[in-house]
């Protein structure tokens, strides 16, 4: 029942726009250009509408796409996808496919993904133009039993649908069983189907990035069958529409919402249609307009549209200052958050090290927007080529322009080769084995052109994006350094382990003299303590196993408390963990060791359990002693007390009873369990003692 | 003069460098090796030889970066291998040696380079000569010419007697790698001056031109920059057959370097300069005023060459000043011109022409 109430309450919601001619005339704008990007164009809508459906109706898709060879000389394909979305009640199919501009999401103020609804009709329309063929539609909806089958037409003058074929049929799958709901588009068009960097396996692959929560299955014209898994069940939040934002209206658009106003006073129509208005705003604005609290919307003047205009920007004043409006609400805006566009990178490239970033959301001309960024890096990705740029606006791919758009601006702007990538004079596109997204949410999206491929300048926007990159190349340089400190170390414990006894042998056997004993040199040549670390997925038990050993190389004895950072906070349990130690705070765990003799080693282990492949893939580790330790960052007492802090806030929050005893509880200091006589501690000279 | 050690002589040299090592760790310190520094800020003049020797600077390897440690385990591997050599009989060449490195585990060689620049650093350090060692070079000696007659000792032991003129084909007399005296006698000549050529392209002009037999000389070609074999020969005969020795290479930078080697020792060789270098060596040309006052088609200095060219004002071997003179003004000019620019003028110039001038500023012509 309700699935049905989705489907039809969505249909209900489309508006119309008559400006099919208008294609015809204008198909470049509309991404029918060539024959390569006509394809592209007819996947992009195909998916745009199955993913903005199943995640209004909050099923997870599952999306298919076959592309067939009809005639290669004719460059006719066919483009069959397939969804599991809500599908479309039979009556509302050609409305939903007949018609330009038709769709909710062009007068709702919300992040939705085609913004403009060019959408399928354009697909329908371009099959129409290209091949005189009508686009095949079945469509499913959960409370019937049948699918609706329909052959639907353009008639692009009189902008209206015509269908064909029209009848019902049980929706069989190749497995024997049924389809509950779902749409499926099969059109033939001329196209061409192209690989690479501007490629509908390209748009499917980002895509996939982007939407984690999506399954997508892809069949090229070769048979080859391309399958892109879902990464998680969580689907996006649901963003709530929004009314607009005084700061974001254009004249029209308020001359129309004006003289289709049924209010009866302009203080309740400002309050009604937009949002940030406080009774007192409304208030002001009408009297810097100088319009009456009175008047009827309907009748206002086209003088009064415009005071009222420069009333909501600011430009006509009360005492001096331009009228307070509140800003509009961010919970319209559906991010992607750092935990998914990481595994949503990690799927579709395979690499070592991805970091995230979303920045939270804030408002520019009215309009609220988010900016999110994500950067992949390591082996099997081309070291001397730039990197490889990833745009998306409200989860789409942008695949065109890449020069010309604020993302790419934002990207080129930064001075990478403090991060640790390869860039020359500091601009451009950076080079390096890497990856980088970056994601722009907002209610209004503004574009170059209606080709709707490339971000238009704004500076806040840039602004914004450029915070959210440094702050990303902040984490990237962090890797770097750690990962040259690893490689050093590692140098290190070959020169010792491996290079220096083989010297000792050699030299002796040369001689012919006993093999001399090694600790003095190897404490002299490392003269330092050094911990090792390890995060390993284990495939048998499906926990990350990590080690960390310390070995002291002086000829000293040391003392410490070793710190390791573990996701606790993503709901990960310590398991196995045989040395001890206690919890320091949230995701710190701390083990206080015996004195280490020179020349001695210290293992810890412990696994993680309740995490994913690749969720964990590097722990920090930490001390706290007097000389410092090779491979690990002494601890930053101050950060960790803000972070005893911020959980005890957090604590507080959840359990009001309970807020005035953490602060005591927490500042109690708490006894230090001393670690058990380790068994794991051993010499590292054999035979030495 | 002959340099060699004997066996014995070499092993118990060869055994201080590993015993320096063993020490350490028996110290409990990092192993090291300790080898003269071997660059131009550590040659100096010696006036008792009269050739440029390393000096007092010191560099200490040691174990302590993986790099310099890989480096003393390879040595210890170079030392084991030669004592091998030595015991068995054997020679090999240094590929060879690169090649047998490949079963050295963790000692092996990363390149062929590694594997000659450690058997200098051998050298220098014992003392000894590559031939102590048992090692070869792999480049071949150079192609002499001339009323020159030698006697060499072939495989079999036997000395066979050469005339560098009426017993070789146009090729001239090869230089063998080894031309000490258990493998080459000088016996006589009938020659005023020998002259060393910079490449073969002008060897063969010279010869084609009969340039030996017009005025009387000998005629060796470099190959570029010359091996150890070709610099000995060339002291050998200058020394015991007392006969001047001119050098006529291309006018660029590199080219006075080779001259450096030849005549002042080269820094890489610096501790065996004494047994390579020929003092007496004269530069013939092409030098910097040549190209001007030739009229050479010449070519522009490229960075690379006014970087090489601005070392040489600080290398202690050009601190005369004729030499700076001439680096200076080629440094002016910005130019540099090849031997082969004189064929600007016809093939038989710089025969006819060009030679026989310089050669009258030498009074040898």
């Amino acid at each position: 029942m309700r699935m049905a109430g989705t489907a039809e309450r969505m249909a209900k919601n489309q508006k119309q726009v008559a400006i099919s001619e208008f294609f015809e005339k204008n198909k470049h704008f509309l991404g029918f250009d060539s024959l390569t990007r006509s394809l592209i164009t007819a996947v992009k809508e195909a998916v745009d509408n199955s993913l903005d459906a199943c995640e209004e109706a909050r099923i997870l898709p599952e999306v298919r796409i076959q592309i067939t060879k009809i005639d290669d000389k004719k460059n006719i394909v066919e483009l069959k996808s397939e969804d599991n979305g809500p599908g479309i009640p039979q009556r509302s199919i050609e409305k939903v496919f007949g018609q330009l501009l038709f769709g909710s999401r062009f007068h709702a103020i919300r992040q939705s993904r085609g913004q403009q609804g060019i959408g399928i009709t354009g697909v329908v329309m371009y099959s129409q133009l290209t091949t005189g063929r009508k686009t095949h539609v079945r469509s499913k909806i959960a409370t019937e039993a049948s699918a609706a089958i329909v052959d639907i037409g353009l008639d692009t003058r009189k902008n209206k649908a015509t269908k064909s074929n029209e009848t019902r049929e049980i929706w069989e799958l190749e497995d024997g069983s049924f389809k509950e709901h779902g749409l499926e588009i099969t059109t033939r068009m001329k196209a061409k189907y192209q690989k690479g960097r501007q490629s509908v396996y390209q748009y499917l692959r980002m895509t996939s990035i982007v939407n984690p929560h999506a399954d997508i299955t892809f069949t090229d014209p070769e048979g080859q069958v391309h399958h892109w898994a879902r990464v998680t069940e969580r689907l996006p939040t649901k963003v709530e529409s929004i009314k607009p934002h005084p700061h974001g209206i254009h004249l029209g658009t308020l001359q129309r919402m004006c003289s289709e106003s049924t209010d009866s006073r302009m203080t309740v129509f400002l309050r009604n249609n937009f949002s940030g208005m406080s009774t007192r705003a409304a208030k002001e604005l009408l009297q810097v307009a100088e319009i009456s609290e009175k008047a009827k919307p309907k009748s206002l003047k086209p003088e009064q549209y415009r005071a009222l205009l420069e009333a909501f920007q600011g430009e006509r004043m009360l005492n001096n200052k331009p009228v307070k409006l509140l800003n509009p609400p961010t919970n319209c805006l559906s991010p992607i958050e750092e935990l998914l566009i990481k595994k949503g990178l990690s799927k579709t490239i395979d690499s070592r090290f991805v970091t995230t970033m979303t920045r939270a959301p804030t408002v520019t001309q009215g309009n609220p927007y988010q900016v999110e960024v994500g950067l992949i890096f390591g082996e099997g990705m081309l070291a001397d080529k730039p990197v490889e740029v990833l745009r998306f606006a409200n989860r789409v791919p942008l695949m065109y322009q890449q020069g010309g758009c604020l993302l790419t601006k934002a990207i080129e702007s930064v001075d990478w080769r403090q991060y640790g990538l390869d860039q020359a004079g500091g601009r451009g596109v950076p080079k390096g084995p890497a990856a980088i997204l970056v994601h722009l949410a907002s209610t209004n999206v503004q574009f170059t052109s209606e080709a709707k491929e490339a971000l238009a300048d704004n500076s806040e926007v840039m602004d914004e994006t450029r915070k959210a990159l440094l702050e990303m190349g902040r984490g990237l340089r962090k890797h770097l350094e750690k990962k040259k400190k690893m490689a050093k170390t590692q140098e290190k414990f070959e020169l010792v382990n491996d290079i220096i006894p083989a010297i000792a042998q050699k030299s002796a056997e040369i001689l012919g003299r006993p093999i001399p004993e090694l600790s003095g040199s190897i404490t002299k040549i490392m003269s330092a303590v050094i911990a090792e670390s390890e995060t390993l997925w284990n495939k048998e038990t499906k926990q990350t196993d990590i080690s960390i050993t310390l070995f002291n190389y002086t000829s000293r004895a040391r003392s410490y408390t070793l710190l390791a950072s573990w996701p606790e906070r993503e709901g990960a349990t310590m398991e196995n963990n045989n040395t001890g130690g206690r919890k320091e705070a949230t995701g710190v765990w701390a083990w206080k060791l015996e004195t280490l003799d020179p020349g001695q080693t210290y293992v810890i282990k412990f696994s993680l359990a309740g995490l994913e492949k690749g969720d964990w893939t590097d722990t920090d580790v930490f001390f706290r002693g007097s000389q410092d330790v090779i491979g690990a960052t002494k601890m930053d007492e101050k950060l960790l007390e803000e972070i005893r802090r911020q959980e005890a806030a957090a604590n507080g929050d959840e359990e009001e009873e309970a807020a005035d005893e953490i602060p005591i509880e927490e500042s109690k200091p708490l006894p230090a369990p001393e670690v058990p006589p380790p068994n794991g501690q051993q010499t590292l000279f054999g035979g030495g003692e | 003069m002959s340099r060699t050690h004997s066996n014995d002589e070499t092993k118990i040299a060869l055994h201080e460098v590993v015993a320096e090592m063993y020490d350490k760790i028996v110290k409990g310190e990092a192993p090291t090796m300790t080898l003269p520094v071997r660059t131009k800020t550590n040659i100096g003049f010696d006036e008792k030889l009269g050739v440029y020797k390393y000096g007092k600077k010191r560099s200490i390897r040691d174990a302590t970066s993986l790099g310099s440690a890989k480096q003393l385990l390879r040595a210890l591997h170079v030392v084991e291998f030669i004592e091998e050599m030595i015991d068995a009989g054997k020679s090999s060449t240094l590929r060879e040696m690169y090649y047998i490195s490949e079963a050295w585990g963790l000692g092996k060689f990363g390149s062929q380079n590694e594997s000659n620049n450690l058997a200098e650093d051998l050298e220098v350090v014992t003392k000894c000569l590559r031939e102590d060692f048992k090692l070869r070079p792999e480049e071949d000696g150079a192609r002499m010419i001339g009323n020159l007659t030698l006697r060499e000792r072939n495989r079999r032991g036997e000395w066979m007697r050469i005339n560098a003129r009426d017993d070789v084909g146009d090729s001239g007399y090869g230089v063998p790698y080894n031309v000490e005296e258990e493998k080459i006698e000088l016996l006589e000549h009938d020659i005023n001056f020998i002259m060393a050529i910079e490449t073969g392209g002008m060897f063969d002009r010279l010869i084609e031109n009969g340039f030996d037999e017009a005025y009387n000389c000998g005629l060796l070609h470099l190959k570029g920059q010359p091996a150890r074999s070709t610099r000995r020969i060339l002291k050998r005969m200058s020394e015991e057959w007392d006969l001047p020795v001119v050098v006529f290479l291309d006018g660029d930078p590199w080219s006075f370097r080779i001259f450096a080697s030849i005549a002042y020792g080269a820094i890489k060789t610096a501790h065996i300069s004494e047994y390579l270098a020929t003092p007496s060596a004269t530069y013939l040309g092409i030098t910097a005023d040549d190209i001007m006052a030739y009229d050479l088609p010449s070519d522009d200095l490229s960075p690379r060459d006014i970087e090489a060219l601005k070392a040489e004002l600080s290398d202690p071997r050009f601190a005369d000043p004729w030499w700076q003179e001439q680096i200076n003004m080629m440094l002016e000019l910005g130019k540099k011109a090849e031997q082969q620019s004189l064929a600007k003028y016809g093939l038989d110039f710089v025969t006819d022409t060009y030679l026989p001038e310089k050669l009258a500023d030498l009074g040898l012509a």
